[in-house]
């Protein structure tokens, strides 16, 4: 008689986990129907505004600058993915489940947000290119000329920037374990708070949201304006200090 | 008189209705502050001769966030499933046990929320109207007998948002589709803004018409709609989504 192996490397534990959280998270019909609506509205504000510039209202912009400028409003929708991939597990008491088959919280912590960065990813490039194939198609001619190196520069700022995104609203779901909770302190930074701060204070631009936006798109003329390349940094550093700082809590609380 | 007690009670008693509160009397309160003192700063340098004439009521349009939030949670804590340990109830099963008529029951609630945002509103004015005075001192706009219909419109403004954020979620029955939707909007640049560049029309959706109750000054506005008018649309829209909740609630297993 063979005794079964009892004992797993922590590689094959990391691994089993990302398989685990990764069936919860594509098994979730919320995750489609937030990421397909998202899509949808995202297009249909990218017509508004390739209309808009058509017309000439807002100055005729190139391609990658109308296509992604409903990106602002669709984040929306990515803020809502990473908060109910985090907070579904708290309605119902599936996260106690969880935390049986995978007492190691740390580890299911991580294996959680790497399996919401592998879906998150090519959902937000996708949607990115959407309005900007868009833009491109219907203004034709009419857009102000652009490289090819501008457009991969600003389609991979606002994927990273995206995906950042949905792994902080993961992980401030994980701190306030209440959806609605967690979507209005989200939302009411980012469309509220944050313009708002970015106007009038000028440390504002160091923020996630103002970091992220100057990833794709740099604001002009001002010499102190963080980088594309530094805002992505910045926006690393703020998610995985926040990620940090959860980890931490979450390793301690009960469930 | 009884249902509308309880339905008082209820959102009396909800934590998330007084996070609604704190962020309805909070987001405008802070944000006129910052706005306020760089104002300030302006005048003192002599750029700007006075503060705008739209100074706090610009922030109370923010602030609608407040009752954006009360009206979504007041109908959506109803739909919240409990957990499995708890016994998996809802808390809309208790409350047509205890009111069968659907109708008063939902005139309950909405009322409930329409006094509620309608008294959130009164204090976020008061809070926002201080701040901006304490700041700004003598440069604050002068009051006039304007103010007295501006200052109803933002209290009327408050009051059929949130009604509008409820009969929403009468209709999806759960709050983060709503919320999303309405918060985003809320934003300094919102859809509804965006819209009024493509078709004069959007200028009359309901917030863009509703907002022309206390603000001024509308950048680049493509359409000239007086407070009045403004007010009439806005009754007219959230008539019509009461009307379509009533009738959706009514009728649906709840």
């Amino acid at each position: 008689m063979t005794v079964p192996q009892t004992t797993r490397t922590r590689g094959q534990e990391g691994a089993r986990a990302l398989a685990a959280e990764l069936s919860k998270l594509v098994s979730l019909p919320a995750t489609w129907l937030t990421l397909g609506g998202t899509l949808v509205v995202n297009l249909i504000l990218a017509i508004a505004f390739t209309i808009a510039g058509l017309r000439g209202s807002t100055g005729t912009g190139s391609a990658p600058d109308i296509g992604l400028a409903s990106i602002g409003y669709a984040q929306a929708g990515f803020v809502v993915l990473g908060v109910l991939a985090a907070c579904s597990e708290y309605t119902g008491g599936q996260i106690r489940t969880t935390l049986t088959a995978m007492p190691r919280r740390a580890l299911q912590f991580t294996a959680k947000h790497v399996a919401l960065a592998i879906v998150v990813l090519p959902a937000a490039a996708i949607t990115a290119a959407s309005g900007v194939v868009l833009a491109a198609g219907v203004l034709g001619d009419a857009a102000a000329p652009v490289t090819s190196g501008r457009v991969a520069g600003a389609l991979s700022g606002v994927t990273a920037y995206l995906a950042l995104t949905t792994l902080i609203s993961a992980a401030v779901g994980a701190l306030a374990r209440q959806t609605l909770a967690a979507v209005v302190v989200l939302l009411g930074y980012l469309f509220i708070a944050g313009p708002l701060l970015r106007d009038h204070v000028s440390a504002a631009k160091y923020l996630p949201d103002s970091a992220g936006v100057a990833m794709w798109f740099p604001p002009a003329g001002d010499a102190g304006a963080v980088t594309p390349v530094r805002g992505a940094l910045l926006l690393m550093a703020w998610t995985a200090a926040l990620m940090a700082v959860v980890v931490l809590g979450y390793r301690r609380w009960d469930m | 008189m009884k249902a509308l007690a309880a339905e008082a009670s209820k959102l009396a008693s909800s934590p998330a209705v007084w996070i609604a509160a704190a962020a309805g009397v909070l987001v405008p309160g802070v944000i006129a502050a910052i706005t306020a003192s760089s104002a300030l700063g302006a005048i003192t340098r002599g750029t700007e001769a006075n503060a705008a004439i739209d100074t706090g009521y610009q922030e109370l349009a923010f602030g609608v966030a407040g009752a954006i939030i009360l009206g979504v949670v007041g109908v959506s804590g109803e739909y919240v499933t409990e957990s499995a340990e708890s016994g998996g109830g809802r808390q809309i099963t208790t409350s047509l046990t205890v009111v069968p008529s659907r109708l008063r029951f939902l005139l309950a609630k909405m009322s409930a929320i329409a006094v509620s945002g309608a008294l959130l509103a009164i204090t976020a004015t008061v809070t926002t109207m201080g701040v901006v005075r304490v700041v700004l001192g003598e440069h604050a706009p002068a009051w006039g007998a304007d103010d007295v219909p501006r200052l109803a419109g933002v209290v009327c403004y408050w009051a059929y948002t949130a009604l509008l954020a409820s009969a929403i979620t009468v209709l999806t029955r759960h709050g983060v589709v709503p919320l999303a939707v309405l918060i985003a909007n809320t934003s300094v640049v919102s859809v509804t803004y965006l819209l009024t560049k493509i078709t004069p029309l959007a200028n009359y959706l309901p917030d863009m018409a509703g907002v022309r109750m206390f603000i001024r000054q509308l950048a680049d506005s493509t359409a000239e709609i007086s407070p009045l008018t403004g007010c009439l649309v806005m009754t007219i829209w959230v008539t019509v989504l009461l009307v379509i909740a009533v009738i959706s609630f009514t009728r649906r297993d709840a």
